[in-house]
C-alpha cells in the first residue's frame, strides 16, 4: 500500500512530474557526458599533445555542474514536497506515524532520483554517442576511433552522486514535513501572501540590495587584486543583493503599478493581483532564476569566448601559419588554392654546425612575424588586431629569433650570413618555404590537405610539429575548443535547470488559479484577453530575472579577462542563442499554464 | 444513557501572536463535556472561535491553556507517534471539502486509515463492505472521487472516518458544501450510526436544519461557550424551530453588543 501510495502520487501530478523529471534528466545526462570525456582513458591517450588540459577542463566542468545540480535538486525537491504537502496533511490526520510519513517520502524522492538518473544516463550515453562526438571532432578536430561512450566509471560516479544528493534531500523534505504543522499541510496553499509596503524595511532592502550587487560588480572587476577570493565573495554578495532586490522592489512595483490608471483598464488589474498573490514565494524563486540565468548564459558567452579564442591566439603565435622545409612541388601548388596573405621562399644550409641563411634574400624578401603591438594591446585589455613586423637582413642579423621559430629547432644555432660566406659553406641547399592564410578558420581543410601530403601516414602525430600558426591553431582548438564544448553544454544544463524551476513554479500555482479563470470566463471575459493576461503575467516571471541576469553576466565577463584575450568579442551572438532558448520556454510555460487553467466552456466563439 | 465523559474540555484558551506583539485571543476558556452516545452540535458566528476549538479538539493544534481528555487520554501536549497512534484510533473526522485522494478509488480511500496501520486490505474488506451498505455507497465503491457527487463523496469520507471504529467522530462543516437532500441523507445516516453504534459526534455548524439533528447545541461567542441548547423529547421540526428563534435572539443580541 505504501509504494501504491508513493506511485499514485506520481501519476496523478503527472504533468508537474514531467517537468521536474526533465530537468533531473537533462543534468544527469549532461554530467554523465562530462565524466564520460573526463574519465575515458582512450580519449585522453589518443589526443595528439596530452589532453591533460582538456580532462582538467572537463573535470572542473563536472564539478561545477555538481554544485549546480545540489542547488537544482534541493529546490525540485521542495516543489515536490508543495505538490504532495496536502496528502501527507491528510495522512497525518489519519493518524499516519511520523516514521512511516518519512519513509514514503524518501521512498519518492529516491524512486525519483533513480529513475530520472537511469533515464540520464541512457540519455547521456546517446548524446555522447552522437552529439558529443560529433562536436568534438568539430571543435576540437580529433578524430576517435577508439572513443566510447559507455564508460562504466562515468555511470557509477554519475549514479552515486545523484543518489547521495537525493538521499540527502529526501531526509531534510522529510524533516521539513515533520515539523510543519498539519494545519498547515492541509490549508497552507490557499493563503495569500498579502504584500505590506513597510518603507523604512523596503528602503533598506533595495539599498542593501543595491549595494551587495556593486560590491560584487566591483570585485569582479577588480579580479586582480582579490584573486581567487572574488569568486566566493562575488557569489555571495550577488546571491543577496539579487534576493533583496526582488523582494523589496518587486513587491513595491506590483503595489505601485495597482494604483496607476493602466491597472484599471480590462484585466490588467487582475494581473497584478495574479502576481501580487505569490509574490513572497516568487522572490525566493526569481532571485535564484536570475543567478542562474547568469551562470547559464555566463557559460555559454565565455565558452564561445574561448571558441573565438583560437583564432586571436594564432594571430599572435607566428607571423607565418607554415613553416615547411623543401616542401615538394605537389605541396606548393596546393598552397596555391588558399587564400594567400603573404608567401616566402628563402634559401638555407645546414651543417653539423649550424644553420645557414644568405643576408641578402632577407633584404629582398623581409621576414615578418608579429608586431609588438599585438602584445601591447593584449595588456591594455583591448582587443589586438592582427599587424606584422618586418624583418631585414640586417635585423636577422643581430637577432634571428624569429628564424629559430620557423626552422622549429632550437638546438642548431642560426646564422645570417653575406652572400660570399653563403656561397663558402660545403652543404646541400634547402628550402624554407613560408606562407600565411587570410583566414585560418576557412584555411583548415585545405590546410590538412596539405600536411597530408607530406605525411600521408604520420599526419596525426606531425602536423602538431609543424612550425607556424597552424599548430598554434590546432593547440588553442583542443584547449579553447574544450572550453566552448564545455560552456556550451553547462550553459544547456545550466538553462534547463533554471527554466525548468521557474517552470515548476509558476505551473504548481495554476491547479489553485484555475477556478479564478473559470470564474473570470464566466464572467464574460473573453478567451483571448484570459491568453494575454496570462502571458503578460507570466513574460514579466521570465524577463525580471533575465534582465538582472544579463547584467550579472556583463560585470561576470571581467573576471575572464585575466584568461580571455577579448571577453566581450562577439557576445550578442551567445546572447541570442540564449535569449531564445529562454524564450522557447516562455512560450511552453505559457502553453502548458493556458491548457491548465483556461475552462473548456468558451463564452465567445 | 451512558454518563462517561467521551469529551472532557477544561478551561481552554487559545491566545494568537506572540509576546510583547498585538495578541488576539480565540477562546477565552471554554469547558463543556461529551457524553457517550451523545450527538452535539457547535454554532457560532464566523470567528466565533469554534474552528478553533474543533482544531485543538482533534490535536491539529495545541491550546495556550487547558486541557482536554478524549476517551480518557489527555490529548494535549501528545507528540509524535502518539498523536499519530490517537487520531488513527481515537477519532474520526469529517471535512467540509471532503479532504478524499482523487487518485485512489472510494474503497482505497475508505481503508486508507487501516492501510496507514498497515491493516492487510484483505481484513478491512468486510468492515468496508457493512459501512457501505450502512452509508448506500455499495455502488460506488470501485469508482474514483471525482465520478460521485458532493452528498456521496461526503458519505465515503463519512465511511473513512469510521472505519477505525473511533471513540468519537468530529465534523467541520460536514454539510457545508451539500445541497439540502444530500444534506438530509447525510445527516439522517449519522443519526443512524450514532444511535446504533453507540459512537459520539461532535458537530461544527452553522446550518439550523443540520444543528437540528443534534441532542445538544453550543452556542459559542467571542471565544466563550454563551448559550446551550437541549432537544430533549422534542421532535427534529421542532427543534429546528426553537434554534431558529434562538439563533435570532442570539445573533440580535450580538449585533447589539457590536454597536
Amino acid at each position: 500500500m505504501l509504494g501504491k501510495l508513493a506511485f499514485t502520487g506520481i501519476k496523478s501530478r503527472l504533468r508537474d512530474y514531467l517537468v521536474l523529471f526533465t530537468g533531473l534528466i537533462i543534468s544527469s545526462a549532461v554530467f554523465y557526458m562530462f565524466e564520460t570525456l573526463a574519465t575515458n582513458s582512450s580519449f585522453l591517450s589518443s589526443s595528439t599533445n596530452g589532453m591533460d588540459s582538456a580532462s582538467f577542463i572537463f573535470q572542473f566542468g563536472s564539478v561545477l555542474l555538481t554544485i549546480i545540480s545540489l542547488v537544482y535538486i534541493f529546490y525540485a525537491n521542495s516543489f515536490l514536497l508543495s505538490m504532495r504537502q496536502h496528502d501527507y496533511g491528510i495522512f497525518m490526520m489519519l493518524g499516519a506515524k511520523p516514521a512511516k510519513i518519512g519513509r514514503l517520502i524518501l521512498t519518492e524522492t529516491l524512486v525519483i532520483g533513480f529513475l530520472s538518473s537511469m533515464v540520464g544516463i541512457i540519455f547521456g550515453g546517446i548524446l555522447t554517442a552522437s552529439l558529443g562526438n560529433y562536436l568534438m571532432e568539430k571543435i576540437v578536430q580529433m578524430d576517435l576511433p577508439n572513443f566510447q561512450a559507455l564508460s562504466v566509471k562515468a555511470v557509477v560516479l554519475t549514479l552515486a552522486l545523484y543518489l547521495i544528493l537525493f538521499v540527502v534531500a529526501g531526509l531534510i523534505n522529510r524533516r521539513k514535513l515533520i515539523k510543519t504543522p498539519v494545519l498547515e499541510l492541509l490549508k497552507g496553499d490557499s493563503q495569500p501572501n498579502r504584500p505590506k509596503l513597510k518603507p523604512v524595511n523596503q528602503t533598506i532592502q533595495i539599498v542593501l540590495g543595491l549595494g551587495l550587487l556593486a560590491f560584487g560588480y566591483y570585485v569582479m572587476k577588480h579580479f586582480v587584486d582579490f584573486q581567487l577570493a572574488s569568486i566566493p565573495i562575488a557569489l555571495v554578495t550577488i546571491v543577496f543583493g539579487s534576493y533583496f532586490l526582488f523582494n523589496a522592489v518587486f513587491v513595491w512595483l506590483v503595489v505601485l503599478l495597482k494604483k496607476t490608471r493602466w491597472a484599471q483598464q480590462g484585466i490588467n488589474n487582475f494581473t497584478l493581483s495574479q502576481l501580487s498573490f505569490r509574490i513572497r514565494n516568487y522572490t525566493k524563486i526569481l532571485a535564484t532564476v536570475s543567478i542562474l540565468f547568469a551562470l547559464a548564459l555566463g557559460a555559454i558567452t565565455v565558452g564561445m569566448g574561448f571558441g573565438n579564442e583560437a583564432d586571436l591566439f594564432t594571430q599572435g603565435s607566428s607571423g607565418y601559419t607554415m613553416a615547411l622545409k623543401n616542401p615538394s612541388q605537389a605541396v606548393k601548388k596546393q598552397t596555391n588554392d588558399l587564400k594567400l596573405a603573404r608567401k616566402s621562399s628563402y634559401s638555407f644550409k645546414a651543417t653539423k654546425k649550424a644553420v645557414y641563411y644568405e643576408k641578402d634574400e632577407f633584404d629582398r624578401q623581409p621576414l615578418q612575424d608579429v608586431s609588438d603591438k599585438w602584445m601591447k594591446a593584449i595588456s591594455k585589455g583591448k582587443k589586438p588586431v592582427a599587424s606584422y613586423d618586418s624583418r631585414d637582413g640586417k635585423t636577422l642579423q643581430k637577432n634571428p629569433g624569429s628564424l629559430y621559430y620557423l626552422q622549429g629547432d632550437f638546438e642548431q644555432e642560426i646564422k645570417v650570413v653575406s652572400a660570399q660566406k653563403y656561397a663558402e659553406i660545403q652543404a646541400p641547399q634547402q628550402e624554407l618555404f613560408v606562407f600565411r592564410v587570410k583566414d585560418i578558420k576557412q584555411s583548415k581543410e585545405k590546410l590538412d590537405q596539405i600536411v597530408k601530403t607530406i605525411y600521408p601516414k604520420t599526419f596525426q602525430q606531425q602536423r602538431a610539429n609543424i612550425p607556424g600558426g597552424y599548430s598554434s591553431y590546432l593547440s588553442g582548438l583542443e584547449a579553447f575548443g574544450g572550453f566552448e564544448f564545455m560552456g556550451f553544454f553547462l550553459g544547456i544544463a545550466f538553462l534547463a535547470m533554471l527554466a525548468s524551476c521557474l517552470m515548476f513554479k509558476i505551473l504548481s500555482g495554476a491547479n489553485s488559479d484555475k477556478h479564478r479563470y473559470e470564474m473570470l470566463n464566466k464572467l464574460g471575459v473573453r478567451k483571448q484577453v484570459l491568453r494575454r493576461s496570462i502571458s503578460r503575467e507570466i513574460i514579466i516571471l521570465y524577463a525580471l530575472p533575465g534582465i538582472l541576469g544579463t547584467i550579472h553576466v556583463l560585470f561576470g565577463l571581467q573576471l575572464f579577462k585575466t584568461l580571455l584575450i577579448a571577453p566581450y568579442q562577439g557576445i550578442w551572438l551567445p546572447f541570442l542563442i540564449f535569449v531564445v532558448l529562454y524564450l522557447i520556454y516562455y512560450w511552453i510555460t505559457v502553453k502548458l499554464y493556458q491548457k491548465i487553467v483556461l475552462p473548456a466552456v468558451e463564452i465567445d466563439k | 444513557m451512558d454518563n462517561q465523559a467521551i469529551v472532557s474540555a477544561k478551561n481552554i484558551k487559545k491566545i494568537y501572536g506572540r509576546k510583547g506583539e498585538k495578541q488576539y485571543e480565540a477562546l477565552k476558556g471554554v469547558s463543556f463535556d461529551v457524553h457517550a452516545g451523545e450527538f452535539v452540535g457547535i454554532m457560532g458566528a464566523s470567528g466565533s472561535g469554534k474552528t478553533t476549538l474543533l482544531n485543538i479538539l482533534t490535536t491539529l493544534d495545541q491550546p495556550s491553556e487547558g486541557t482536554v481528555e478524549i476517551d480518557g487520554q489527555n490529548i494535549t501536549g501528545l507528540k509524535g507517534n502518539d498523536v499519530a497512534d490517537f487520531r488513527a484510533k481515537k477519532i474520526g473526522f469529517i471535512f467540509q471539502d471532503f479532504n478524499l485522494l482523487e487518485n485512489l478509488t472510494n474503497s482505497e480511500n475508505i481503508a486508507l486509515p487501516m492501510s496507514l496501520q498497515n491493516v492487510p486490505m484483505a481484513k478491512v474488506q468486510p468492515q468496508i463492505k457493512r459501512l457501505a451498505e450502512q452509508l448506500s455507497i455499495t455502488g460506488i465503491l470501485d469508482k474514483y472521487p471525482n465520478e460521485i457527487s458532493g452528498g456521496q463523496k461526503q458519505r465515503v469520507a463519512a465511511a473513512r472516518a469510521l472505519i477505525s471504529q473511533p471513540a468519537i467522530l468530529f465534523g467541520d462543516e460536514p454539510t457545508g458544501a451539500l445541497d439540502s437532500s444530500s444534506t438530509t441523507d447525510l445527516l439522517e445516516m449519522l443519526t443512524t450510526v450514532n444511535q446504533e453504534q453507540n459512537v459520539p459526534i461532535l458537530m461544527v455548524t452553522h446550518d439550523p436544519l443540520s444543528a437540528s439533528y443534534c441532542q445538544r447545541i453550543l452556542f459559542i461567542q467571542d471565544g466563550q461557550i454563551g448559550q446551550e441548547l437541549k432537544r430533549g423529547n422534542q421532535s427534529r421540526q421542532e427543534f429546528y424551530q426553537q434554534i431558529i428563534d434562538d439563533l435570532g435572539a442570539f445573533q440580535g443580541q450580538e449585533a447589539k453588543y457590536k454597536c
